[in-house]
């Protein structure tokens, strides 16, 4: 079971709230917004575990969200979301701190295979109070 | 106009289609995107079962998501390689594999081959070393090659691609068989020597087997200085 909120950035709104119908019917309490700005600002509001992340949004770059989130709260696990032609976008994100990512369209196993491990990963390092208290 | 300016503007034209083409592939995803989403949410809803207890309905309902699904995939996967396309020409030259390309090429022109009736076979040599090179001309030298060989080939006959290692570089065969007439001129005509010349590669041909003709082209990896 995964523990993490999950918050889920993405200007496509269908793609976006489709997305986070899916993950709640897999048990996972998500919350999705729809661009760079509102994920800011989500960060404080919530007891966030995870952030699936788009690369590219109109009013902001998602790499630049991805080092907003990072100097909020390091414990945080990025996921991007690409939807480039090669994997160049994805493995820079990683350099940058990201988890990891996945190509759009999504294959839901393979993301919930990655939110599960960085699930693990936070419960591992003792970072999420949901962990510590059992949640 | 002199030959300089006209090959900058033919550069410029080649790189906006290319942005074009990027921008393309990059939206035609985010609709197959909300598509893979909102067909598997189709799919969570009839596997909770709140749909009643039709199983015939249920079943139609569940063969026409997987139909979704594997179209999804499928178009994903030709845009996501379209998307590569548009990018190569922005690095003139770099390490690729041969492989990748050739997947590339095939996935492109498999459409033709299927409407041809032409099958195709793709035997690619495992562990083969990248290639330092031009992936933009080496992609038109591919196309080229490949569409020449598909031409000369017809209803029920089989083309093979093999790839392997070679001296400082990659071997490719382009294996026609069932054909015992191929025009190896047509493989010699208009900028494809020139193409090959200038990555230092060669394009040998001959029936090497009664079954078989073969087109070997051989890319050599370049040094930065070259």
């Amino acid at each position: 079971m995964i523990k993490s909120e999950v918050l889920i950035i993405d200007d496509e709104i269908e793609f976006a709230s489709t997305l986070c119908q899916r993950l709640k019917l897999r048990g996972v309490a998500a919350v999705d917004v729809h661009s760079g700005t509102e994920g800011i600002a989500s960060l404080t509001k919530m007891n966030l575990g995870i952030v699936l992340l788009d690369l590219k949004m109109p009013d902001m770059n998602g790499l630049d969200v991805l080092k907003k989130i990072i100097e909020y709260d390091p414990s945080i696990e990025v996921i991007m979301l690409t939807g480039h032609g090669s994997s160049d976008s994805g493995v820079e994100a990683k350099e940058k701190g990201a988890f990891d990512y996945v190509m759009k369209p999504l294959d839901i196993t393979e993301l919930m295979d990655i939110i599960e491990s960085a699930d693990n990963k936070r419960c591992k390092e003792q970072v999420s109070y949901g962990c510590k208290n059992g949640k | 106009m002199d030959a300089k300016t006209e090959n900058n503007l033919r550069r410029e034209h080649i790189d906006s289609f290319g942005r074009l083409m990027a921008g393309l592939a990059h939206d035609m995803k985010n609709h197959l995107s909300i598509i893979r989403e909102s067909n598997g949410l189709m799919a969570d809803i009839i596997a909770m079962g709140t749909l009643g207890e039709d199983p015939t309905m249920v079943e139609r309902l569940q063969k026409s998501i997987a139909a979704i699904e594997r179209r999804v995939v499928i178009s994903a996967n030709m845009m996501h390689h379209l998307s590569g396309l548009a990018h190569r020409s922005d690095t003139p030259y770099s390490s690729f594999l041969i492989n990748d390309l050739i997947e590339e090429e095939h996935i492109f022109l498999e459409r033709f081959s299927r409407l041809q009736q032409i099958e195709i076979e793709l035997e690619l040599g495992e562990g083969l070393p990248a290639v330092y090179s031009e992936p933009s001309l080496l992609q038109y030298i591919l196309h080229r090659v490949y569409s020449q060989c598909l031409e000369q080939l017809d209803s029920g006959q089989r083309l093979a691609i093999i790839t392997e290692t070679a001296t400082k570089g990659v071997m490719i065969t382009f294996r026609l068989y069932g054909n015992s007439q191929i025009n190896f001129e047509q493989f010699s005509s208009a900028t494809l020597p020139i193409a090959i010349q200038k990555l230092k590669g060669t394009l040998e041909m001959g029936k090497n087997s009664p079954e078989y003709s073969d087109i070997v082209f051989t890319i050599p990896s370049l040094s930065d200085k070259e």
